[in-house]
Order: structure tokens, then sequence, then C-alpha cells
């Protein structure tokens, strides 16, 4: 349900802006316990059957926002428990990243087909004869499907005339592309962690509002308030994502207002990338590697990783745009901390990471950001300081949409190696993900370039995000032209990274083995 | 042919509150032009914050030909529309 403002988008901002607020306005949190009353008013339920569950599961998110775990349902506990010790100036979440909570879930029913009422009880009912194994009966006139005898093969639904039968996934699990949903003991879903990627679309899609991430928001804030210096690496896809007033230019302004000392674009740190990922693929396709897969989305990697092994070492192991961004910034200042702004809650995993922890220090989404705005009543078209950001060039801008990735490297290993010949497949959606690395698991993707999304759309279908797809992807190309520079090669600090490698253009004297990072 | 403005606040909040969304809604409506007969034409301003918002809990703000809405939602709003093109075919 990307893409539609519904009640559950509403509930979820709301606790992202209160949470902020909570952290800016106040030093003793034990207010928090009054927030449920304020975004769940009155006495009559409006999205539930009961207005003390929709303030339970409301405190519930509030503690996912904080960066908090789940309370047990059967242990006594208070909404405010661990939250002034959480009251600290470094991201405290732990894994799992994503969480059901359980009495929020519907307990919807697992695959099923079943009979609507448009059966219409006709002569031919060719759903009983298609059935292979005799699941389908007529009972009262109207078809009837045995669930105990039914083996979910589809062709009683294929086969009637009226559209009678239908599939049905629960949202969760149909939008989850690594089979992660599993049930609890009261049929309730339950994310298998071993499988999980942390894509978030299982957030974004369950029309119950049961699924919800951790949030940094509440720790960022209070590094702020010390008076930390932080700098802002904003993804690409924030084009549009704030507003119609939001432009690139007033960026900055906003920011500052925030209490930021900077902000970089990370689509410098994708230019950066692109060339690396350019050279990686000239040096070692088809060499010592079949294909290469990009590295920049976390949750595709992760799921190459975890669901084939054996092609796990040829996703592109290239610091990802967010953590070559974050570099640049520490290498200019020291001291400076950085906030990765985006559409994505995987970064949030992937800037945990052992090797990867000192260069990111928070990372939050657009949605989380719109809060904290909303928190110091910041507008944009308050703001008249414009500062045009050109940290880079329209190719790494172009990593927001889906495709824009393997053009930016395609570009890329043109211009550096005009001989080298390569062909490019793309996926969008971690099921279409896995299909292409099946094909690439068969030999049938031998030297390729394979950009993988876990996003539909790439990253401005984000689970982060405020906009819809098409405005979204309108308002990335506008700022892609808006680029002074157009190709990720113009860029110095990309040419820059390639003395690492200092080795001619050229197809002669490639280095054996797949290249090295540092 | 009657002309319908329709203001949508797009201050902070009222976009976190989804008046981009209600934007999108108008937008649609104009897809259902022959369904709907609508016989007019529809302005989308995306202003800076309208007011109301400022103080109170009441985005999103939309303000149609001056008649202002708050806790605006997609159906309200276009259904206001349909409702304000509906007299001008009478």
């Amino acid at each position: 349900m990307r893409g539609i403002y519904t009640p559950v988008t509403k509930i979820r901002r709301q606790v992202f802006a209160e949470i902020a607020k909570l952290a800016y306005e106040h030093d003793d949190y034990a207010s928090i316990d009054e927030i449920p009353y304020k975004i769940i008013t009155g006495e009559v339920p409006t999205y539930r059957d009961s207005v003390f569950k929709e303030r339970a599961i409301v405190g519930e998110r509030l503690r996912l926002a904080i960066g908090l775990p789940l309370r047990k349902v059967d242990e006594h506990s208070v909404l405010s428990k661990g939250v002034r010790e959480a009251a600290v100036d470094q991201n405290l979440i732990e894994e799992p990243l994503v969480n059901v909570i359980p009495f929020a879930c519907n307990a919807c029913d697992e695959l099923s087909y079943f009979v609507t009422d448009n059966c219409r009880g006709c002569l031919a009912h060719p759903c009983t004869s298609v059935c292979p194994v005799k699941a389908v009966s007529i009972v009262d006139g109207k078809s009837h499907i045995d669930k105990e005898k039914c083996v979910k093969c589809g062709r009683c639904a294929e086969i009637c005339p009226y559209n009678a039968i239908v599939k049905y996934v629960r949202p969760c699990a149909a939008a989850c592309g690594v089979n992660a949903i599993e049930s609890d003991h009261l049929g309730r879903a339950k994310i298998n962690h071993d499988k999980c990627v942390s894509c978030g679309m299982c957030i974004v899609n369950c029309p119950f509002a049961a699924i919800a991430d951790k949030s940094e928001i509440f720790q960022l804030i209070q590094a702020i308030k010390k008076g930390e210096k932080i700098s802002a690496a904003i993804a690409p896809s924030f084009a549009g994502q704030l507003g119609p007033h939001a432009t690139p230019e007033r960026i900055k302004e906003a920011f500052h207002k925030l209490g930021f000392v900077d902000v970089v674009e990370v689509a410098l740190g994708a230019d950066i990338g692109a060339v690396e990922e350019a050279k990686h693929f000239a040096h070692s396709v088809p060499e010592s590697q079949p294909f290469l897969g990009t590295s920049c989305c976390p949750s595709w990697a992760a799921m190459a990783k975890k669901n084939f092994p054996m092609l796990a070492d040829y996703i592109s192991d290239s610091f990802t745009p967010m953590v070559a961004t974050a570099r640049v910034i520490k290498e200019r200042n020291p001291n400076s901390r950085v906030v990765f702004v985006g559409p994505c809650i995987s970064k949030k995993l992937e800037a945990k990471r052992e090797d990867l922890k000192q260069y990111v220090d928070f990372v939050i989404t657009y949605e989380e950001l719109m809060g904290m705005f909303v928190a110091k009543h910041i507008d944009f078209g308050d703001i008249d300081n414009e500062q045009p950001l050109q940290d880079a060039s329209s190719d790494g801008r172009g990593y927001a949409i889906a495709g824009g990735v393997a053009s930016a490297i395609s570009e890329s290993i043109t211009a550096l190696y005009p001989d080298t010949e390569f062909k490019v497949d793309r996926a969008e959606g971690l099921a279409n993900c896995k299909k292409m690395l099946m094909l690439a698991k068969a030999g049938k993707r031998n030297g390729y370039l394979l950009e993988g999304m876990a996003c539909p759309g790439g990253c401005i279908g984000g689970p982060g995000t405020l906009m819809q797809l098409n405005k979204a992807a309108a308002s990335v190309k506008q700022y892609q032209e808006n680029a002074d520079l157009k190709k990720a090669v113009q860029n110095p600090y990309a040419v820059g990274e390639m003395d690492m490698y200092a080795d001619p253009p050229s197809l002669e004297g490639r280095p054996e083995g797949p290249v090295q990072n540092d | 042919m009657k002309k319908i403005i329709v203001e949508v606040c797009s201050c902070s909040k009222c976009v976190m509150m989804g008046s981009m969304d209600i934007i999108s809604s108008i937008e649609s409506l104009k897809k259902l032009k022959s369904q709907l007969r609508l016989h007019a034409q529809i302005e989308i301003v995306e202003c800076k914050c309208i007011g109301p918002c400022r103080d109170r809990d009441c985005s999103p703000v939309v303000r149609i030909n001056g008649k202002e809405l708050t806790n605006a939602t997609s159906e309200v709003v276009m259904s206001n529309i349909i409702a304000l093109t509906a007299k001008d075919v009478k």
C-alpha cells in the first residue's frame, strides 16, 4: 500500500512526530505515558474493537520508535520502562529490527483458496472436475472447498467462469520476497529472523499496522541536544519526499534549523561506488567471476548471501553509497558524526555492521525526519536561504530509481573501458531478485552486470518514503537534470578513488583475482 | 466553464499528514471526467501554510474556493469538489 495515505500511515507518522517532540522538548521522559492518549483520543474506538487495545498498540509503536524492544504481553511492564536509559547520544537498536506487534496482528489465514459470493452454483461447476484431490464439491448449491484436502494448486480458481474462487495470501507474506513470514501458536504472523533481510515490505503492506521497525530518532535528538557536530548524508531519493516546498536548495537551511552542521548528498558516494564497481567489473568479469552484482541495496546483498552462498562473492563488496559518503564526511571533519537520511530501513542494520559502524552513527528515514521537522515547527515554505547541493553527478542521483544503479555503472564502464563488452539485467522486489539469481546460478547471466533492488521501483519505493512512486520519480529526474556534472566519472571524488588501483584504463595488464577494496 | 481553486496546505505537518495524497486524489478526478460529468476546471495550488494547522492538530487543511476544510481526507475533498461541479450542471 505504498503511495496511499491510510490510517496506518497516519498513526505511524504521528508516533514519529510525538517521539521527536518528546526528545526535543522534555528532559523527563515519563510523559511518554500520555502520548497514546494524544494519538488515540476519546472513548470510542476508531480503528479496532477497543480503544484500550488501540492505545496499547500505539504504546508498543512508541517503544519501537525509541529503539526499545517490545514488551511481553503476559508480563507487567510500564510503557516508560527503559525510556530514560534510552536517552543516550548513540544508537542502541538491537536486532530484530522488524517486529510484529502480536496483539495488533489480525491472524489472517495463510495461503488459501476460497469461494466468494460470486459463485452462482452453475450447472457445469468445472471447479469440481479439475480438482485433483476431490477437495471441491457442491454444498447447498454452491461450490465448497474442503480446506483439509486442498493442496492449493489453484486449478479451481483458474477454471471458474465467474472468478468466484480467489487465491488469498496474507499481505505480509505476499510482500515478503524471502518467505520469512511464519505463524505463531495463535496463527499470528511471526518473522523468521534467520530468513528476514529487513527490507520492510511487510511493514508497509500490513493493513492492520501490526509490523513496525525500530527507530533511532530519539537518540539522534539527544546527540543534537548535546551539541554534537552532526552532518546529514541525504540519499538521492529525498527529492520531492518532503513536500513541494522542500526543494534541494532549501535542504541545508532546514537541516541547520534542526541542529545539524552540514548536509552532503549520498549521490556523491554513489558516484564513487559507480566508478569503483565499473573498475571491479572490468577487472574481474569474466576472468575471476562470472558476473557482478551491485552492492548498494543491503537487503538484496543480504538475500543473495543467505539464499545463494555460492554466489555471494560475486556481489560487489564496494562500500555502499551511504558508507562512501560517510567516509568523505569523516575525512573532511573527523569530529563529525554522520546521520544517513534515506528511504531505507535495511540501512539501519548495515550501519551497525562491525566493520562499518565507525562511519555511520545514525540512520533515519524520511518519515522519521518529517516527524522531526513537525516537532520543531520547521516549514520549508518559510526558508529563503537557498544553497544549492552540488556534491554529485546526475548518474549518482539516479541511484534512487530502479535501473539507475546499473545505468551509472554501465556509463562508467563505457567511459573508462570502451572495449569492455557486457550485458545488464536488473530486478526489483526480492522475489524477482531471487529469480534473477536462479538464472545466474544456472550460468545464464555470465558476463552480466546485475542490479538488485529490494523495493519495487527502487529506493523511491522504500518503506521510509512519503511520496507516491510516480511523483517521486519525476522529482528525482528533475534533481538529476539540475546536476552540474552529468557522469559519475566526472566527479573528482569518484575518480580520485581510482588512484588506489593505480592502473591504466585499458584491457591489458589487468590484475588477476578479484580487486580488493582498501 | 466554472473554475474551482483547491488550495492544499503544504506545510510540514500537512505534508506528513497526507496533503500530497489529497492532491493525487484530486488529480485522479480528472481521469473520471466523463463518468462524473465534471464541467469544471480544477486548479490545484500547493500553498504555504494556510494557518489553522499551526496551533491546532487539524492537518491536513484544504481550501476549496475559499471554504476551509480541516482534518481533510481524500474522500471529503473529492466529494466537496464534485458537489460544486454538480450545482453548475443544473
